[in-house]
């Protein structure tokens, strides 16, 4: 069974999840991912971005664009075998929703 | 006005009403058809260039969404990228991920839509548009939309 190399460079990626939320923080607040395949049965990283209430409101599209840009600077994805795949909520949604895989 | 463009229009309406009457079913179909908004405007780009009129919505319907998305961009000097072949990158990444989203907001009923969720997919889909449209005529571009059709490369 092919398993993408992302699988095993868990720990570059949690160093470059770290490096962005550090350069974009208070706006994100923090990046949680998973590794699986998508619904075409492609290999995907999922990340799961949670953005301040200020940021998601009024600065989202600048928010999105920095995290994927910061994102792939700093990790080959295509060399990893994996596409990417970015979703956004802000503070307050996931207060709402309260989901383990966001907290 | 080309059916894309009344999508995307039809996109924000549904979210202003998905908003005022917080109804999910809405939201849902605010991230649906601002996916199938991009879609298509980039598959007429496609088939508005065959000379026969009566044929094109058959020729658009050789379009795959995977193939759309899975079609890799080829820069033609690795090492420096030009800023078309970049925005083109970038248009296909975020075409991905409106058609993966798409597909959630379809199929997987329990997925809970948020504000955001609604709001990335309008942003996306506005970008992609505005950016398409600046570089359509590239000759990078016009390449890839072949290569998205189906189309091999030389190499």
């Amino acid at each position: 069974m092919y398993v993408p190399s992302a699988v095993t460079k868990q720990a570059e990626i949690d160093a470059a999840i770290s490096q962005v939320v550090a350069d974009l923080s208070p706006d994100v607040v923090r990046i949680r991912y998973d590794i699986g395949e998508d619904w075409s049965g492609q290999w995907a990283i999922f990340f799961r971005v949670v953005l301040s209430d200020d940021a998601a409101r009024r600065r989202l599209r600048d928010a999105i664009t920095n995290v994927v840009v910061g994102l792939a600077h700093r990790l080959d994805f295509s060399s990893m075998g994996v596409f990417p795949y970015h979703n956004f909520r802000s503070v307050s949604e996931q207060a709402v929703l309260q989901e383990e895989a966001w907290a | 006005m080309a059916l894309c463009d009344d999508l995307i229009e039809d996109a924000r309406h549904l979210v202003q009403r998905g908003s005022l009457e917080n109804r999910p079913s809405c939201k849902r179909r605010a991230i649906s058809t601002a996916y199938y908004a991009v879609f298509h405007m980039i598959v007429d780009d496609f088939v508005e260039h065959w000379p026969f009129p009566d044929q094109r919505a058959r020729l658009g319907r050789m379009f795959t969404h995977q193939r759309m998305r899975d079609t890799a961009v080829k820069f033609r000097d690795a090492n420096k990228p030009t800023a078309v072949e970049m925005d083109l990158k970038d248009i296909v990444r975020a075409l991905g991920q409106l058609q993966k989203d798409r597909h959630r907001a379809d199929y997987d009923a329990g997925w809970v839509v948020v504000d955001t969720d609604v709001a990335q997919a309008i942003t996306s889909a506005s970008d992609i548009f505005a950016r398409w449209r600046s570089i359509r005529n590239e000759e990078a571009v016009r390449n890839h939309l072949l290569s998205m059709f189906g189309a091999k490369t030389e190499d």
